[in-house]
């Protein structure tokens, strides 16, 4: 197994997700023994943290299945597509919400009263 | 007595899952990676602000090299040179990762979907499949796209980068503390024990953001 998938299993073992929200709740809890400069294996266990986070809440909630858990192809497309959903939402969202300006138009402000 | 055996199997794979968790954790716990090799402790840690200009320094320096070096194509050139000879890297490798990549991507979305539905497994395993053989396909061309271009600049400038990062992070356990492990980046490529030197390579690239 390569060090990235052992990486992820680690990031999704209760101890580890029970670190990560302690250390977000309670100052001085700290995941690693560097506060800043992070390597590049530390931010990609904290980003699969966040993830598996995200994961086990969608679980928790019964929203989805605890058997995405047992594959990380299934684990990638779930996040893929909520990513994408939310892009979607987002997106029309702004359309629907932007002011729609007739051109031609003019606005006329009233004058101050003196 | 098959029941046991397998119990048994399962216990020692369990086991041996454990150990190498608790080897990955050792790997994240600071942004430094410390090992021994033959009785002597070694370190690999994150390049300083010096460093990282002495190692931008170096590959500007490198850089000049190989562009005067008419015996190194960059990798546009190289593709050039393969297409007069017949072989059309863009058109029979790049453009069939593209299309693989987007099919891959709609699989992984759809995927997606029926596991938020809650679908059958059966589902999620037939979209596995699919997915599991666009990424063997794309896993062959990606070897043939590195085998033919690894002999262009970009790769012999990558390769060297990987060496300076090397030479720059190891440090060696000493009487007075951990010192730097190569005085020069010759004395680096010149150390006779490639083992040792492999080990470095791997531990540091893992720390380095390029």
């Amino acid at each position: 197994m390569n060090i990235y998938s052992l990486l992820r299993i680690l990031a999704k073992t209760t101890k580890a997700q029970n670190l990560f929200i302690a250390s977000k709740e309670i100052n001085g809890i700290r995941l690693f023994k560097n506060t800043r400069d992070l390597s590049s294996i530390q931010d990609f266990y904290l980003t699969w943290l966040y993830s598996y986070d995200v994961i086990m809440k969608e679980v928790l909630i019964d929203n989805i299945s605890k058997e995405i858990l047992n594959d990380e192809l299934y684990e990638d497309s779930y996040l893929l597509w909520r990513k994408d959903k939310k892009f979607k939402e987002k997106k029309l969202d702004k359309e629907q919400k932007n002011l729609k300006l007739i051109p031609g138009k003019t606005i006329k402000f009233p004058k101050k009263v003196k | 007595m098959d029941e046991r055996l397998n119990q048994a199997e399962e216990i020692v794979k369990s086991m041996e899952k454990e150990t190498e968790l608790s080897k990955v954790e050792e790997l994240i716990k600071d942004n430094r990676i410390t090992f021994e090799y033959e009785d002597k402790k070694y370190r690999v840690r994150l390049l300083n602000l010096a460093e990282k200009e002495e190692l931008d320094m170096l590959r500007r320096k490198k850089f000049g090299q190989l562009i005067k070096d008419k015996d190194i194509f960059l990798e546009k050139d190289l593709i050039l040179q393969y297409k007069e000879k017949g072989i059309d890297i863009e058109k029979e490798i790049d453009e069939k990762i593209k299309k693989i990549n987007a099919e891959e991507y709609d699989l992984q979305i759809r995927l997606g979907e029926s596991i938020s539905k809650n679908e059958n497994e059966n589902i999620f395993k037939n979209y596995k499949n699919q997915i599991t053989q666009l990424r063997l396909q794309k896993q062959v061309l990606n070897a043939q796209r590195i085998l033919l271009l690894s002999y262009s600049l970009e790769c012999a400038l990558e390769s060297y980068t990987y060496q300076v990062i090397t030479y720059l992070s190891s440090e060696i356990l000493t009487e007075e503390g951990w010192k730097k492990m190569f005085i020069s980046l010759d004395e680096f490529q010149k150390y006779p024990d490639e083992k040792l030197i492999m080990k470095l390579g791997s531990y540091s690239i893992l720390l380095q953001r390029i």
